[in-house]
C-alpha cells in the first residue's frame, strides 16, 4: 500500500508537541525484545511515579494457570468501602504483547477502584516472544475465570463483571470476550478497549502510515505480531482470539466503548471493529479523537485532550459498571 | 447488497423504545413531497411550542441570494451582552433536502446563543424538488458569505466563524465547507456535522439496513436525493459540493465534530467521512452511539442517551468558539 507516513508533530497541539517532541525513539532493536524490555523498565523507573489513592488496598492472588500451565497472578485492587456484591473490572495491560507488567497499570487501576468503588482486578499473564498465542490469551482467560468463579468469595454483582484493556490488552480484553461467549462460562456486561491491537494483517492505511518511533509504528507493530503469533502474522490460519479483526461472528458479545486517536495506528482497525460489532448488534460506542497518537493520554495526561479522553473513558466504564 | 434490516426497536433502551413504537408508520409519501410537508408542519405546530431563552433576540433578515436568484432569509440569534469581538455559528436545518425550515431549529439555535455566548445565524434555503442541486447549496453559501461580509456589523472575530447542521443540513453545511475552500472567500475554523447525509449513491451497508419508515430509511434517502440531484442520485456525475462524500479532496478542510448514532441509515458514510477527513490531515473528531437512531436526539430529548448527545455536541461547539 502506498501511503505517506504521517507527521504527527504537525498535527498535535500546544500541550502534546514538546512532550512527543521530547520523547527518545522508543522501539529501537525489535530482534533483541528483553534488551528492548530492560530499556524501557529503565526509563520508566526514572519517571516520577504518581501516587496510589488512599484506601484502596492491593493483593496479589493466583488463579490456576490454563490446561498445567503455572498459576497465573491476578492483583486486586480493593477500595475501601467496597459494597457487597460489587462491580468488578478485570483489566488486561498492554506492551505490544511482548512488553509491560501489572505494576504499570497500578495507578490506573487503583484510580478506577477509588473512583467508582468497584472490584479492579488485573492479570500478569505471559508475554511473547517466549511464550506466544495462546499463552498470554489463555493466562488473561484463566485470570477472569478465576475471578467469576471466586464472586461469592470477593463479593461480585455476577451481572456486573466487564473486560478491558489498553493496546495489546485491548486486543486480548476483545480475544477475552470472544472465549467468555464461545465457552459459556463467564457472562461479561461489558469490554473497554482503548486503542486495541486486533488484527495481525497490518493492511489498513494508518498501520501503514504511523512509521514514526516515538509511539507505537508500523515496525513495533510488526514485531510484536510476529512474536505473539510465533511469526505467523498475517498468515492464513490466524485465531480470531489472537486477533479479534479476524472474527467472523460478533454477535452476542458484550456492549462495547472504544477510544482511539487519530494519530493511532490501530485507528483503521479499530473503527472496523467498532462497525463490525455494531452490524453484529453489539452496542457500541466508538469515540475518535483528533490530535490523539498511540498512548498520548498516558504520556500527557494533564492535557485538556487527554483529562477529556479519561473522563470520557472513565463515565462509560462507569455507566457500564454502576449506571 | 443483501444487508438483514435492523429491528431498531430491539436495540432502544427504555427510554427510547416507547417513544420509537409510539410513532405513526409510514409517515411519509414520497410520491407527494408538498403533501408530506403539510402533514409534517400540521404535526409540528400541535406539539407544545418552546419556550425560548427570553435574553437571545431573534431578528430576520433578507441577504443577497446566489447571482440571478431570490434573496434568502437568515435568522439571527443574539444573546444579550453579546461580547465583542463574538464567535458566530452559521446553521443549516435539516430535512432530506426536501423538508424543514429555520422556526423548527429555533430552540436549538437560540440554545447555543444562549449558553455559548455568540451570534447564531440559520439560513432559510430553498428546497427540492422544486429547487434542486445547486439552489439550495448556494443559498446557503450566500447567507454564509452575507455573514462573513457582515462581521464588522456583528463584531464578529474572523478566526471564530464555523458551520452547522444536522442530517441534510449537515450535508449542506459540509458542502458549505468544501465551497468555502474552494473559492476562497470564507475562512471557516470549524464544521459540525450531525448525522449528516453526504452519499448519494445509497452503497453503503447502512443505507440498506435502515428501513424501518419511524425514522429516515432507505425509501427516504432514495426520494430526497433524486429530489435534490432531480433523478440523477447515484450518476456518475455528481459534484461533491452535493454529496460531500463524492470529494476526492479533503484537504485544508476546518476541523470537524461528526456524532451519529449506530441505528442511523447515515453512519457507515459518516465514519467513512470521518475517516477521509482524518487521512487528509483534517482533525475530526467522531462520535458514533450505540442505540441512537436519526432524530432520536430530537426525538426524546430527556433521555439519557440524549442529553449526553446534546452535551457532548455543544461542548465540542463551545470548544470551537471559544475566544
Amino acid at each position: 500500500m502506498d501511503v505517506t507516513p504521517i507527521d504527527i508533530a504537525s498535527r498535535l497541539d500546544d500541550e502534546h508537541l514538546p512532550v512527543f517532541e521530547a520523547i527518545p525513539p522508543l522501539f529501537g532493536d525489535w530482534s533483541d525484545i528483553p534488551a528492548l524490555r530492560a530499556s524501557l523498565d529503565g526509563l520508566l523507573g526514572a519517571m516520577p511515579q504518581p501516587e496510589l489513592p488512599e484506601g484502596v488496598t492491593i493483593e496479589d492472588r493466583f488463579a490456576p494457570g490454563p490446561g498445567g500451565d503455572p498459576d497465573v497472578m491476578v492483583r486486586l485492587y480493593r477500595p475501601a468501602s467496597l459494597p457487597d456484591s460489587a462491580p468488578a473490572f478485570y483489566w488486561i495491560h498492554g506492551g505490544g504483547m511482548v512488553l509491560g507488567d501489572v505494576a504499570g497499570s497500578d495507578v490506573y487501576c487503583g484510580r478506577v477502584a477509588d473512583e467508582m468503588n468497584v472490584l479492579v482486578a488485573s492479570v500478569e499473564y505471559r508475554l511473547a516472544p517466549e511464550h506466544p498465542f495462546p499463552a498470554p490469551l489463555e493466562d488473561c482467560y484463566a485470570g477472569l475465570k478465576w475471578l467469576w468463579e471466586s464472586r461469592e468469595e470477593l463479593g461480585i454483582d455476577p451481572s456486573r463483571v466487564a473486560v478491558g484493556g489498553g493496546s495489546a490488552g485491548g486486543g486480548l480484553a476483545a480475544g477475552v470476550a470472544l472465549a467468555a461467549r464461545d465457552r459459556g462460562e463467564v457472562p461479561l456486561c461489558f469490554q473497554l478497549l482503548v486503542y486495541p491491537m486486533l488484527d495481525d494483517r497490518n493492511i489498513t492505511r494508518s498501520s501503514h502510515a504511523i512509521t514514526d518511533a516515538r509511539t507505537w509504528n508500523r515496525e513495533a507493530n510488526l514485531a510484536g505480531w510476529d512474536a505473539y503469533l510465533a511469526g505467523n502474522a498475517g498468515g492464513d490460519d490466524v485465531s480470531p482470539y489472537a486477533a479479534p479483526a479476524r472474527a467472523t461472528d460478533l454477535s452476542g458479545l458484550p456492549s462495547a466503548y472504544i477510544n482511539v486517536g487519530d494519530l493511532d495506528l490501530f485507528v483503521d482497525e479499530d473503527v472496523a471493529y467498532a462497525r463490525a460489532l455494531a452490524d453484529a448488534g453489539v452496542p457500541v460506542e466508538l469515540h475518535v479523537y483528533p490530535g490523539a497518537y498511540h498512548g498520548s493520554s498516558g504520556s500527557t495526561p494533564n492535557a485538556s485532550l487527554s483529562q477529556r479522553w479519561n473522563a470520557d473513558e472513565r463515565d462509560a466504564l462507569r455507566r457500564a459498571l454502576v449506571g | 447488497m443483501d444487508v438483514a434490516p435492523i429491528d431498531i426497536a430491539s436495540r432502544l433502551d427504555d427510554e427510547h423504545r416507547p417513544v420509537f413504537e409510539g410513532m405513526p408508520r409510514p409517515q411519509r409519501d414520497w410520491s407527494d413531497i408538498p403533501g408530506t410537508r403539510a402533514r409534517m408542519a400540521e404535526m409540528r405546530a400541535s406539539l407544545p411550542q418552546p419556550v425560548l431563552p427570553a435574553n437571545v433576540a431573534i431578528e430576520d433578515r433578507m441577504v443577497p441570494g446566489p447571482a440571478g436568484d431570490p434573496d434568502v432569509r437568515l435568522r439571527l440569534y443574539r444573546p444579550e451582552g453579546l461580547p465583542q469581538p463574538a464567535g458566530a455559528f452559521y446553521w443549516i436545518h435539516g430535512g432530506g433536502m426536501v423538508m424543514g425550515n429555520v422556526e423548527m431549529s429555533d430552540p436549538y439555535c437560540a440554545n447555543i446563543a444562549d449558553k455559548l455566548n455568540v451570534l447564531v445565524a440559520s439560513v432559510e434555503y430553498r428546497l427540492a424538488p422544486e429547487d434542486p442541486f445547486p439552489a439550495p447549496l448556494e443559498d446557503c453559501y450566500a447567507g454564509l458569505k452575507w455573514l462573513w461580509r457582515s462581521r464588522e456589523e456583528f463584531g464578529l472575530d474572523a478566526g471564530r466563524i464555523a458551520v452547522g447542521g444536522g442530517s441534510a443540513g449537515g450535508g449542506l453545511a459540509a458542502g458549505v465547507a468544501l465551497a468555502a475552500r474552494d473559492r476562497g472567500e470564507i475562512e471557516l475554523c470549524y464544521q459540525l456535522l450531525v448525522y449528516p447525509m453526504l452519499d448519494d449513491r445509497n452503497a453503503t451497508r447502512s443505507s440498506h439496513a435502515v428501513q424501518d419508515s419511524r425514522t429516515w430509511n432507505r425509501e427516504a434517502n432514495d426520494a430526497g436525493w433524486n429530489a435534490y440531484l432531480a433523478g440523477n442520485a447515484g450518476g456518475e456525475d455528481v459534484s461533491p459540493y452535493a454529496a460531500p462524500a463524492r470529494a476526492t479532496d479533503l484537504a485544508g478542510l476546518p476541523p470537524a465534530y461528526i456524532n451519529v448514532g449506530d441505528l442511523d441509515l447515515f453512519v457507515d458514510e459518516d465514519v467513512a467521512y470521518a475517516r477521509a477527513l482524518a487521512d487528509a490531515g483534517v482533525p475530526v473528531e467522531l462520535h458514533v452511539y450505540p442505540g441512537a437512531y436519526h432524530g432520536s436526539n430530537g426525538a426524546v430529548p430527556t433521555s439519557v442517551l440524549s442529553r449526553r448527545w446534546a452535551a457532548d455536541e455543544l461542548a465540542s461547539l463551545g470548544r470551537a468558539l471559544a475566544g
